[in-house]
């Protein structure tokens, strides 16, 4: 699914000469609380190729949550370049913005972030209907997100019918079913029990298998042990970025392999 | 996001807060419904006054000797007189007409029924604008051979002569100078308006018959039909002209255009009309306000599902979109059900005044196109609002 969309991405990385697909150059994000400023980001350089799995760690405060909201295209910057994909987004506004994060983007947020009165499979459509996609289409595409994060018979349910880990799952169906360029996850276990966790893990590693791009914050280190490389933040700041050397595979769930597949 | 899209959305929004909805439709229900209540009667109202006079010819002229002149045996008119007027170039057709109470018996012949006996010619059926329903309507060898014939309405014959065919039965009535014999010739259809004025019940006679029974020679007026309705005016003053130059007098005729009543009865209804709408604009105004506030609480309630759907991807014109319809959705569906319940007030109370209330297709495609505008007005505020939300801010809002 990611493979071909990815081998396009690649190329278009190449514009910039650099073949990042995140390429985040001098970000800076000042927040004024009254006569207060806030140095959320101070001067990040950051680059991530495409098919990495980027852990984002540091402590409460440091600027991850900033950092992503940025990179997915919510937010905007006070300074510096973010290059999205070879093309700079800090010149972008508006609808161009809302269609990048229609196409290129895909969201996990750690409270899901689900609309309530929709079922999950209606929730999973959502992101086509804003891309236009015809109906019958959205359906048969959600019903294939749903599969991949082995939530195919619960396409029916509301999200509070589910539980975190499911919910987590839908939201990631979401995130996935525009075949976006990266796929951003802020503490997607936060609100989880280990074990949900870990089953989320399985996902992402199986999408970086095949060649996804992910960032992920997370606070818990045995989370990020299963990415291939971890970026630390202080007060705005990174101040540390390591490979893994062998990232953990994430446990068995009980759940027959087939059903990421 | 397509229309549909928008449409299920915004429906399932609202239903789901159902009483909220009901509530803030309720200024645009009752502003809705009064118009729809008081047009349906006044246009249901208009419809029978227009159709009557429109029954009646082109355009009708009545002609009768002025009251209070000092008026002589020699002016008063008579049957020659409308034979004269028929010669008149705009004359359509032309009826002398002389009426008079009287009773006539019913089926039990202890009871009597008032009637008013009009002595007319066969055109009166033109000049009045009679539907006849069974037999025919008084004939010129009627006249010419003072004839006892008579035509009454229908609903008449069924209280005389019950469900029997009335034609060739025997009318049994009573005047001031005696008894009369008649024998049923047609029936025609009542008018809504005879029974919505409480007018008495008319039968038709030849007018020679009535002036021999009565032993007059003279007539109460003559209906004139205009062909061309635009010189009405003009050839009501060459009638009177006609008649001064016959009866060698002066002035002593009033010729009235009847069908300036139709034009104040519209006036009346007319007024009433645009009394009502003002008021109806102003509910409205009030309800547009009602939606445009529960559009600003919506908003502010959805501010974090805003956020997630342009997380997803929705753009600033999507949103808008998006509550657009829904304030369209609940003015408009305020206005259809006001469209329902006012024209059910007006089948109650056009049941109880005697009238058929009409609601044309005009006025409900007006009333909703007018109540989806009161949508789009007072929702563009709210929609706007949600559309410019900051995608951060709405969703760290909680
Ligand atoms: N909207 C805002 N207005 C003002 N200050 C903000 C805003 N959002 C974030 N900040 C500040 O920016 C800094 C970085 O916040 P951020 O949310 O990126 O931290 P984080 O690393 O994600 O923390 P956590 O691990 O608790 O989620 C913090 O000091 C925070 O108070
Ligand atoms: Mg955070």
């Amino acid at each position: 699914m990611a493979g071909e969309a990815l081998a396009r991405d690649r190329e278009r990385g190449e514009g910039l000469g650099t073949g990042a697909i995140i390429e985040a150059r001098r970000l800076s994000k000042t927040y004024k609380v009254g006569r207060h400023e806030v140095k959320a980001l101070r001067e990040v350089d950051l680059s991530v190729a495409p098919g990495e799995f980027v852990a984002v760690m540091g402590a409460s405060g440091s600027g991850k949550s900033t950092l992503m909201n940025i990179i997915g295209c919510l937010d905007s910057l006070t300074s510096g370049n973010y290059f999205l994909d070879g093309e700079d987004v800090s010149s972008i506004a508006g609808n161009r913005l809302a269609a990048i994060r229609n196409r290129k983007i895909g969201f996990v947020f750690q409270s899901f972030n689900l609309l309530p009165k929709l079922s999950a499979a209606r929730n999973v459509e959502l992101p086509m209907v804003y891309a236009g996609v015809p109906a019958r289409r959205r359906a048969a595409a959600a019903r294939t997100a749903l599969g991949r994060v082995g939530l195919t018979d619960r396409g029916h349910h509301k999200p509070n019918e589910l539980s975190g880990g499911q919910k987590q799952r839908v939201a990631i169906a979401r995130a996935l079913v525009n075949r976006p360029s990266i796929l951003l996850a802020d503490e997607p276990t936060g609100n989880l029990d280990s074990r949900s966790g870990e089953e989320i893990m399985g996902i992402f590693q199986s999408l970086h298998d095949e060649g996804a791009t992910i960032v992920m914050v997370t606070h818990e280190r045995d989370i990020a042990l299963h990415a291939g490389r971890i970026v630390t933040f202080r007060d705005g700041r990174i101040v540390s970025d390591e490979k893994v050397a062998a990232p953990s595979r994430a446990a068995a769930t009980g759940r027959a392999p087939d059903e990421f597949a | 996001m397509n229309l549909l899209e928008s449409f299920i959305s915004a429906a399932t929004s609202l239903s789901g807060n159902k009483m909220r909805s009901v509530l803030t439709m309720l200024g645009i229900i009752i502003g809705i419904s009064a118009v729809i209540m008081i047009t349906s009667i006044g246009q249901g109202l208009q419809a029978a006054v227009n159709g009557q006079f429109s029954k009646m010819g082109a355009a009708g002229l009545e002609v009768s000797v002025k009251l209070g002149e000092h008026v002589t045996s020699k002016d008063l008119l008579t049957v020659a007189d409308a034979a004269l007027l028929e010669t008149h170039p705009n004359a359509e057709s032309v009826s002398p007409m002389l009426a008079m109470t009287g009773r006539a018996r019913l089926q039990n012949p202890s009871e009597t029924d008032s009637l008013y006996y009009v002595g007319c010619n066969g055109s009166f059926k033109d000049v009045y604008g009679l539907d006849m329903l069974e037999g025919r309507f008084l004939a010129r060898q009627d006249l010419e051979n003072n004839a006892s014939v008579i035509v009454i309405d229908s609903n008449l014959a069924k209280r005389m002569f019950g469900q029997a065919d009335p034609i060739g039965l025997t009318l049994h009535a009573s005047f001031s100078f005696g008894n009369m014999d008649f024998t049923v010739v047609g029936t025609y259809k009542p008018t809504d308006l005879g029974s919505l004025f409480q007018m008495p019940t008319f039968a038709y006679i030849p007018v020679t018959t009535l002036q021999k029974a009565y032993g007059r020679s003279y007539l109460d007026s003559i209906y004139v039909n205009v062909k061309d309705r635009s010189a009405i005016e003009r050839t009501a003053v060459e009638l009177s002209k006609l008649l001064s130059m016959r009866h060698n007098n002066d002035g002593k005729y009033n010729v009235a255009n009847m069908l300036k009543g139709m034009d104040s009865v519209n006036t009346v209804l007319g007024g009433v009309t645009t009394f009502v709408s003002l008021v109806a604009a102003i509910s409205l105004f009030v309800g547009g306000i009602g939606v445009m506030n529960i559009m600003l609480v919506t908003v502010t309630e959805r501010t974090h599902e805003i956020g997630i759907r342009k997380s997803l991807g929705a753009t600033d014109g999507n949103i808008r979109f998006q509550f657009l319809v829904e304030a369209v959705i609940l003015a408009a569906m305020g206005g259809l059900i006001g469209i329902v319940a006012g024209y059910c007030g007006g089948m109650a109370l056009g049941g109880a005044i005697n009238v058929q209330p009409s609601v044309s297709v005009t006025t409900v495609a007006f009333t909703v196109f007018i109540s989806s505008m009161v949508g789009i007005v007072f929702g563009v505020y709210p929609a706007s609002k949600a559309a410019k939300l900051d995608p951060i801010e709405a969703l760290r809002h909680e």
